[in-house]
C-alpha cells in the first residue's frame, strides 16, 4: 500500500485527521504506523512533538519517540544547524524502521508544508522522497482559504505529485452551505478532489479552562474540579452593570476576563453560561463572589497580568488532542466515518 | 409558611448561649427580654451556668421541661447547626439566629448556612437571620435582640436588611419621640425574608405603616405578590439602596448576590403600590406622615405662611412633586379678604404676614381646611419677633381635630425660638419639619400611595387562545441543537408570529440567487439583512440594504453585504442574508424585554428606531401579573404616546393593537423562561394594526 502524507497549515486539523484515519484503517484490519519527519515543540511545557507522542500512544508503537519523530525544528533551527546532524538519510532510516512490517505509514506534516524548505526537508520534497501520497487539510475561514488550497494543489502538480485530495476541516456552520455550493464545485472544476467536509464542533475545537490555566499560570480560587470545561469564547467584562447581563447572555461557554474588584460583573457572569472567570491585575475578589462561583462550580482564576497581556497569552492556546481525551479521539474517528469518503481514501492508497 | 404570630408573640422564649457576663451578647439578650416586660416565660440555656439574671438556667434546650415557642441562638457559628437540630427535636418552631459567620464570610459559611436552612425545613421551623440583631415588638412586648434600649410604643413596623441601621434608628427615634410597633433585623435572610415580615405587618392590627430598608429582594415574585396585597391594606415604604453604578457594586459585594437592575425595582415598586423613599430622611419623614396623618383624598395642597419667600419655595415644590396648588372657592377667598389685613395674600399660598399671631393662623387655617377644594394643608412659620410658635401650634392642633380627614403638616423655620412649638406639634402627631420641602414630599408620597390604593381591584392578566407554543419550542430546539444562544432574525420573527404578534415575513437565504428568487415570490420592495448572531448593530457596518426593487438588485445586494462583512467582520460567522418583505413605514416603536435576576421579565416600551439609546423615551413594567390597565399606563408614560394619539393633525395609530401586541409579548416571555432578552425594534404602528420589522431574541 502507498503511504499517506497529511499536509496542511497550523490548526487545519492534520492531527485529528491522522488520528481518525489511523484508527479507521486499523479497524479495517490494516497495520498502521505513524511517522513525523519534522516535529516541533511549540506545545506548552512539553518535551517532544505532541503529535508523535499522541500517535505513538494511540497506535501502541514500540519504537522510541526519536524514531517516530527523528528531527525537531524550532523556529530558529538554522542557528544550531549543522550539515551533519540532519539529512534525508537520517529521516529515511527512521522511516524504514517505523514502516517495517506495516501495511502503510501515515506521515504527519509539520505545522506548515514549507517548514525546513531551506534544507530540502519541506513536506513536498519529503513526500517525494518517501513516496507518499499527499492529503491536504484546509481549515475553512473565508474565501482565501480556498485560494490557498488551489495554490498548494497546483504546486504539488507542478512538482509532479498526484494528490489524494483535500479535506475541509473545522468548517463553521455558517459556511457549510457555501462550502458545498461554491467551494466544492470550484475545486472539482479544476480537477481536485474533496474527500471530506468536516463541520466545526466547538466542544472539540475549543480549548478547556485547563489549557488556559497552563499558559496563564495564576491561582485557582475555586472550581478546580471543573477545569475540563470548554471555553468557546472569551468576553471582557468592562461594561456597566446595566449592560453587562445583556452582553454576557449572548455568549455561551465563555471565559469572562474582568478585574477582581468588579464583583458585579463576576456575579453577572455567574448568572449566565460561563466556563471560567479570569480575574486580572492580581486583585482578590470579595469572598462572596468566590462562594457564589463555588456554588455554581465555575472556576475562578486569579492572574497578575493586566487584561491586555492576559488576552495575548490566551490567544496562544489552541485545542490539541491528548491521549487521554477519549471524547476527542472518538470524534476524530467519527468525523472520518461520517464526513469523509474514507473508502475512497483506502481505495486510492491500494 | 405558618404565619408569624407565635414568632412575635411567643408564650415562652429560650436564649441559647445565654451568659452571665455583662457586655456579652448572650447576656444583653436575656436582660433585654426581661426589661422589655415580656409577659411569657424565659429560659436561659448554658451548660455552665445554674442561674442567669435571676432566672433558672438549663444545660440544653432538651432539658427545659416546658414547650418553647421561640429560641434565640447566640452561640459560636460552629455550634449553631447542632443547636438548631436540638431545637427542632424539642419542638421549637421559631428561631432567631444572632450568630454571624455564615454566607457573609465565604464558601464555608455559605455551606453552613445551607445546612442550617435544611435543618429548619426538616423540623418545619421558621428562622430569622443568621447574622442579625434580632427583633423587637412593643405590643407583645418583647425585645429579642442585642440592641441597646427598646423603642417607644408606636404604629410603625421597621424591617431592615442592615442591622446597624436598626441600632442607630432605634437610638435616634428616642431623641425625636418616634414610636414603633416592630423592629426586625433581617440578617442574611436565609429563611424568613422581607416578604414574610411585610405580609405579617400588613395583617398586624398594631401596625399602621410598614417601613423597609433593603439592599436586595430575596424572592422577586413572592415580594411582588406580598407587597401588592400589603399596600392595599396600609402603606409600604421602601428604601432600596444600590441604585447607582457604584452603589450597585457596593451592594453586590456586600450581599454576594447580583443586584437586579434598578429599573426592575422601580417597576416592581410602582406595580405593587410600594412608596419608594429615595433617602433615609425621606424614609422616616414618610413614616411619620403616614403614621400620624390621614391619607389625603387628592393632590390639592393649601399653604399658609407668615412670609413670602418660604411660601414660594413651598409652592415650587408642590409643582415639582406632581401636586397641585389648591384653588379656593369664592367664599373662602371672600372670608380671607374680609378678615385678613389688606396686604395679606388671600390666594394660595396664603400669606398671613410676619406679624401674624396664633389667632390669625387659626382663622386662616380654619377657612382653608373647610374649603372643599383643599385636600391637605401645610403651615409655614418663620421665627420672628411677634410670632407665637407654641400658641400657633396649639391652634393647629385644635383645627386639625375639626378636619380629621385632611392631613396637616408644618414647617417651623428657625432654631431655639421655635423649638418648643415644634415639640408641641410632634407630640400631637402633626409632623413638623425645619424646612418646607420634606413636608411637601411627604404629602406627595401620601398622594401617590392613595392613587394606587384607591384603584379598582387588579384585573387578571389577559389570556390569548390562539398562541402556538409548539412552533416556539421547535425553533428553540433547533437553535439549541445548533449550539447558539442568539436567534437569527428569521427564527425570531417566527417566534413572535407564533404568539400572534404580526411580523414582517423574513426568510434566510444562503446564495444570491436564492435570495433573489425569495424576493420574487414575496413581491418588491424587499430588505436584505445580514444574518449573524454576533452582529447586533447591522446597520452600522453596512449589513442592511432596504428598498430593493428587482431580482438583480437583490442578487447584487446580497453579494455587496457579504463583501462588507468579509471586510469589517472577517472572523464572525455569517449564516446568510435574510430577505424581508419591506413594510410601509409607520410610527417606529420598541417593545423589549430583559430578564431581571430578581423579578423576571422586565418589559420596555417606547419610541423605537436607531435613536432609542439617545432619546430614551422608554417606560418599564414587569411581566409578572401585567394587566391591560398597566400596559395602557406604560404606554401613556412615554412621549411616543402623544405621537400615537395623532400629533398635530397626523392620523392616530392603532393603540389597541399595540396594547395587544405588548400583552402577547408579555405572555411569550412569561411562558418561556429560557428567553433572556428580546428587542423588537422597530415595530411599526399603523392606523390599523402593527408589524414587527426587526426582532432579536437571546435564549439561555
Amino acid at each position: 500500500m502507498k503511504n499517506l502524507y497529511i499536509m496542511g497549515t497550523a490548526g487545519s486539523g492534520k492531527t485529528s485527521v491522522a488520528v481518525g484515519l489511523a484508527l479507521k484503517l486499523r479497524q479495517e484490519g490494516y497495520r498502521v504506523a505513524y511517522f513525523k519527519p519534522v516535529g516541533s515543540t511549540s506545545g506548552i511545557a512539553s518535551h517532544g512533538d505532541e503529535d508523535a507522542m499522541l500517535m505513538k500512544q494511540i497506535l501502541q508503537m514500540e519504537h522510541p519517540l526519536e524514531t517516530v519523530v527523528p528531527y525537531i525544528a524550532g523556529p530558529a533551527y538554522l542557528s544550531g544547524y549543522k550539515h551533519s546532524c540532519v539529512s534525508v538519510k537520517t529521516i529515511r532510516q527512521a522511516y524504514e524502521t517505523v514502516a517495517s512490517g506495516m501495511d502503510l505509514v501515515i506521515i504527519g506534516g509539520a505545522s506548515f508544508p514549507h517548514i525546513m524548505g531551506c534544507v530540502g526537508l519541506d513536506a513536498v520534497s519529503l513526500a517525494i522522497e518517501l513516496q507518499a501520497v499527499p492529503l491536504f487539510t484546509i481549515k475553512i475561514e473565508n474565501d482565501y482559504s480556498l485560494d490557498m488550497a488551489i495554490f498548494f494543489n497546483s504546486y504539488l502538480e507542478c512538482k509532479g505529485i498526484s494528490t489524494l485530495g483535500n479535506i475541509f476541516h473545522n468548517v463553521p456552520h455558517s459556511l457549510m452551505a457555501k462550502t458545498e455550493g461554491i467551494y466544492r464545485p470550484i475545486l472539482e472544476e479544476r480537477g481536485y478532489r474533496i474527500l471530506g467536509i468536516i463541520p466545526q464542533n466547538p466542544e472539540i475545537t475549543s480549548p478547556t479552562v485547563k489549557e488556559y490555566v497552563e499558559v496563564l499560570g495564576g491561582e485557582i480560587l475555586t472550581g478546580k474540579e471543573n477545569l475540563d470545561r470548554v471555553v468557546e469564547d472569551v468576553v471582557i467584562g468592562a461594561m456597566t452593570i446595566e449592560s453587562a447581563l445583556g452582553y454576557l447572555r449572548r455568549t455561551a461557554n465563555k471565559a469572562v476576563i474582568t478585574g477582581g474588584d468588579r464583583s458585579e460583573i463576576a456575579l453577572a457572569a455567574l448568572e449566565t453560561s460561563t466556563s471560567a472567570i479570569i480575574l486580572t491585575g492580581g486583585l482578590y475578589p470579595n469572598v462572596k463572589v468566590i462562594a457564589r462561583a463555588d456554588e455554581k462550580g465555575t472556576p475562578v482564576i486569579l492572574v497578575h497580568y493586566d487584561t491586555y497581556t492576559t488576552i495575548e497569552k490566551m490567544s496562544e492556546v489552541s485545542r490539541r488532542i491528548k491521549p487521554t481525551d477519549q471524547q476527542a479521539i472518538h470524534l476524530a474517528v467519527e468525523n472520518i466515518e461520517k464526513h469523509c469518503d474514507w473508502r475512497d481514501i483506502i481505495r486510492a492508497l491500494q | 409558611m405558618a404565619g408569624l404570630t407565635s414568632f412575635f408573640n411567643p408564650r415562652s422564649v429560650a436564649v441559647i448561649g445565654a451568659s452571665k457576663s455583662p457586655g456579652k451578647i448572650g447576656n444583653v439578650i436575656v436582660k433585654n427580654i426581661i426589661s422589655s416586660n415580656y409577659p411569657g416565660k424565659i429560659f436561659p440555656v448554658n451548660p455552665k451556668e445554674k442561674e442567669i439574671e435571676g432566672l433558672a438556667c438549663y444545660p440544653s434546650i432538651g432539658a427545659i421541661p416546658e414547650p418553647v415557642e421561640l429560641a434565640v441562638i447566640a452561640v459560636p457559628a460552629a455550634l449553631v447547626l447542632d443547636i438548631a437540630g436540638a431545637c427542632g427535636k424539642s419542638g421549637v418552631k421559631n428561631l432567631v439566629v444572632i450568630t454571624a459567620g455564615f454566607k457573609e464570610t465565604g464558601k464555608k459559611g455559605l455551606s453552613l448556612e445551607h445546612k442550617l436552612v435544611e435543618t429548619c425545613r426538616r423540623y418545619k421551623m421558621q428562622m430569622l437571620g443568621p447574622n442579625c440583631v434580632g427583633f423587637m415588638d412593643t405590643h407583645t412586648p418583647i425585645n429579642a435582640s442585642f440592641a441597646a434600649g427598646f423603642p417607644l410604643k408606636g404604629e410603625i413596623a421597621f424591617i431592615s436588611q442592615s442591622g446597624a441601621m436598626v441600632l442607630s434608628i432605634l437610638d435616634w427615634s428616642h431623641s425625636i419621640g418616634l414610636g414603633f410597633s416592630k423592629f426586625v433585623s433581617l440578617g442574611n435572610k436565609a429563611d424568613l425574608t422581607e416578604s414574610h415580615f411585610i405580609e405579617n405587618a400588613a395583617d398586624d392590627p398594631n401596625t399602621k405603616v410598614i417601613l423597609c430598608y433593603i439592599e436586595d429582594v430575596e424572592n422577586g415574585p413572592l415580594f411582588l405578590d406580598t407587597a401588592r396585597r400589603a399596600s392595599r391594606k396600609k402603606p409600604v415604604i421602601v428604601l432600596k439602596s444600590g441604585t447607582s453604578q457604584a452603589g450597585a457594586r457596593a451592594a453586590s459585594s456586600h450581599t454576594g448576590a447580583l443586584a437586579g437592575s434598578d429599573l426592575a425595582y422601580e417597576a416592581a415598586f410602582r406595580q405593587c403600590g410600594v412608596v419608594r423613599a429615595r433617602s433615609m430622611p425621606e424614609l422616616f419623614d414618610l413614616a411619620v406622615a403616614f403614621a400620624s396623618q390621614p391619607v389625603p383624598r387628592g393632590e390639592r395642597v393649601a399653604i399658609i405662611t407668615n412670609s413670602g419667600g418660604p411660601g414660594i419655595v413651598a409652592t415650587d415644590n408642590v409643582e415639582l412633586k406632581n401636586l397641585k396648588m389648591a384653588r379656593f372657592t369664592r367664599e373662602t377667598v371672600e372670608e380671607l379678604r374680609k378678615n385678613l389685613p389688606a396686604e395679606a395674600n388671600i390666594y394660595n399660598p396664603v400669606d398671613v404676614l410676619g406679624d401674624a399671631k396664633a389667632d390669625r393662623y387659626r382663622f386662616a387655617l380654619n377657612k382653608v381646611m373647610a374649603d372643599r377644594g383643599v385636600d391637605s394643608a401645610v403651615v409655614l412659620l418663620c421665627a420672628g419677633g411677634v410670632t407665637e410658635p407654641v400658641e400657633t401650634a396649639r391652634a393647629m392642633i385644635e383645627v386639625s381635630k375639626t378636619y380629621p380627614e385632611k392631613p396637616l403638616l408644618a414647617a417651623y423655620m428657625g432654631g431655639k425660638q421655635i423649638a418648643e412649638g415644634a415639640r408641641v406639634l410632634s407630640a400631637a402627631q402633626i409632623p413638623c419639619f425645619t424646612f418646607p420641602e420634606p413636608a411637601i414630599s411627604s404629602i406627595s408620597g401620601m398622594v401617590g400611595y392613595a392613587r394606587i390604593r384607591d384603584l379598582p381591584e387588579d384585573e387578571e392578566p389577559p389570556s390569548y387562545e390562539d398562541i402556538d407554543s409548539k412552533t416556539v419550542e421547535s425553533v428553540f430546539n433547533d437553535v439549541k441543537k445548533d449550539k447558539r444562544l442568539v436567534l437569527l432574525g428569521s427564527e425570531a420573527a417566527r417566534v413572535i408570529a407564533a404568539y400572534g404578534i404580526p411580523a414582517a415575513t423574513t426568510i434566510l437565504a444562503t446564495q444570491p440567487e436564492e435570495a433573489a428568487e425569495l424576493a420574487d415570490r414575496m413581491g418588491y420592495p424587499v430588505v436584505l439583512k445580514v444574518a449573524s448572531p454576533k452582529i447586533t448593530h447591522k446597520t452600522d457596518i453596512g449589513g442592511v440594504k432596504a428598498g430593493l426593487k428587482s431580482y438583480e438588485e437583490v442578487r447584487l445586494g446580497f453579494i455587496e453585504i457579504m463583501e462588507k462583512m468579509q471586510r469589517y467582520m472577517p472572523r464572525v460567522a455569517i449564516y446568510g442574508i435574510e430577505v424581508q418583505k419591506m413594510m410601509p413605514k409607520g410610527t417606529e416603536l420598541i417593545i423589549g424585554m430583559t430578564r431581571d435576576v430578581q423579578f423576571g421579565p422586565l418589559i420596555a416600551f417606547g419610541l423605537g428606531g436607531i435613536y432609542v439609546n439617545l432619546i430614551k423615551d422608554v417606560s418599564f413594567r414587569l411581566a409578572h401579573g401585567l394587566t391591560v390597565r398597566e400596559i395602557k399606563k406604560m404606554l401613556a408614560e412615554t412621549k411616543a404616546y402623544t405621537l400615537l394619539r395623532g400629533y398635530r393633525g397626523e392620523q392616530p395609530a392603532d393603540i389597541e393593537a399595540i396594547v395587544e401586541a405588548t400583552g402577547r409579548f408579555a405572555k411569550l416571555v412569561t411562558d418561556f423562561p429560557e428567553i433572556t432578552e428580546v428587542d423588537i425594534n422597530p415595530i411599526f404602528a399603523y392606523n390599523r394594526g402593527v408589524s414587527a420589522v426587526d426582532v432579536k431574541i437571546t435564549i439561555s
